[in-house]
């Protein structure tokens, strides 16, 4: 069986990848937030929003909030942080797609199958939670 | 405390429950979560939020440093996760239907069993290998790796394939209706029911944990659970943690693994038992 090290091997990249990409903008935008003197949320939509929910004014609870802090001038350092986070909680996603793929090329249908199912599996989720 | 005094001290608390994660093949939640809470005072809502990304950074960090040397096995990982997801998505749907109190009893007395069979195998290095399973044939649920303790290569293959496959469910049941983490299941199931070596169960349960956790990570953030300032420091500290961790555990002997494991298994059934009564541990 020399096809499931290939797919190991893919994978493996994509978590070393993934983590280190994350990592690196979850430091990025920790390293700017300390540099500014740890300033607060200047979105003022995001922190009435957080206020009326009873949540921490710095959360993001979408990505369009991450999105919005991150193009505003100047932007939001923690906006930076909590896309790394994202990418770190969709990098075992990439993962799976990734296996399904090498297993493809590999012919392995059994595994094909299998990776599409998780991945159909965590799609619902998604949508579950999104739903709810 | 100021919070970039805060960060500091969650990111060496997370550096260790990364280290401790990635050996025993837990995502950290069970480590971190009575930390954030007991000792820095931090909401439970944000607890669990970076409990998640512990979670997530545990298994990246460990698992691609394990699917490198074949102590993680992608097969038997893919194969038990459709098990693990399929059970959490029906454990969300039939959440506040079921008696919860009476399934952590249950949940509760079924892992004390487990903690004295567990205790029982301690000297146990490497499972018998016993005779084939079909199913284990059928989906190549085997594999070889090389134990730096023992200094040669081990090959073994799942036996059982059915009773984990249905363990697996139950995990990931329990997991979606009682909204805890399934690490240590996993790994009991893979060591107990299917008779993997005790690294492989670990390595393998560190790849599968970040699969399972991605599919309710979303909810989590949605929800606003994630704190940048809480989730950054301890995902950079876990990752960190987990790449040592994972350095370490290729050195230790299976049954020094299952040594470390026994008390996290004690630990759950007593805290399970408890709820179950309905006495309440953070």
């Amino acid at each position: 069986m020399s096809e499931p090290v290939a797919v190991e091997r893919i994978i493996a990249r994509i978590l070393t990848f993934g983590g280190l990409f994350s990592i690196a903008l979850v430091l990025g935008g920790l390293v700017v937030w300390a540099a500014e003197g740890q300033p607060q949320a200047r979105e003022i939509v995001r922190v009435v929003h957080n206020r009326e929910a009873g949540r921490a004014v710095d959360v993001f609870t979408s990505l369009s909030d991450v999105r919005r802090a991150i193009v505003q001038r100047p932007p939001d350092p923690l906006a930076v942080t909590a896309l790394g986070l994202v990418c770190l909680l969709v990098t075992p996603v990439v993962g799976v797609a990734a296996a399904a793929v090498a297993f493809w090329r590999a012919g392995d249908r059994d595994y094909v199958a299998i990776s599409s199912i998780v991945l159909a599996m965590l799609v619902l989720s998604f949508a579950l939670a999104a739903g709810g | 405390m100021s919070p970039l005094e805060l960060v500091a001290a969650l990111f060496a608390t997370s550096v260790m429950a990364g280290g401790a994660g990635a050996i025993l093949g837990l995502g950290g939640g069970i480590l971190l979560i009575p930390v954030l809470t007991l000792f820095f005072g931090i909401d439970l809502h944000y607890a669990m939020g970076a409990s998640i990304v512990s979670v997530i950074a545990t298994s990246s960090g460990a698992a691609a440093a394990y699917l490198r040397t074949s102590l993680s096995n992608v097969r038997i990982g893919l194969f038990l996760v459709v098990s693990t997801v399929s059970g959490a998505l029906v454990g969300a749907a039939l959440a506040g239907v079921v008696p919860t109190r009476l399934l952590q009893l249950l949940l509760g007395l079924a892992l004390a069993y487990s903690t004295v069979t567990t205790l029982r195998q301690l000297r146990v290095e490497l499972p018998e290998q016993t005779e084939a399973d079909p199913l284990a044939l059928r989906f190549g649920l085997e594999g070889t790796y090389y134990d730096a303790a023992l200094d040669r290569d081990v090959k073994y293959r799942a036996t059982h394939v059915r009773l984990g496959f249905g363990a697996m469910f139950g995990a990931g049941l329990l997991s979606g209706l009682l909204g805890i983490g399934s690490g240590a299941f996993k790994v009991l199931a893979m060591d107990h029911f299917m008779r993997l070596p005790m690294k492989v169960s670990t390595a393998t349960s560190n790849f599968m944990i970040g699969i399972t956790s991605a599919a309710s990570a979303g909810i989590y953030f949605a929800r606003g659970d994630i704190h940048p300032l809480l989730a950054a420091p301890v995902a950079v500290g876990v990752l960190a943690g987990a790449v040592l961790g994972t350095r370490l555990m290729s050195r230790l002997r299976n049954t020094t693994i299952r040594k470390a494991f026994l008390p996290v298994l004690g630990w759950l059934a007593v805290s399970m038992i408890l709820r179950g009564l309905g006495i309440g541990l953070p």
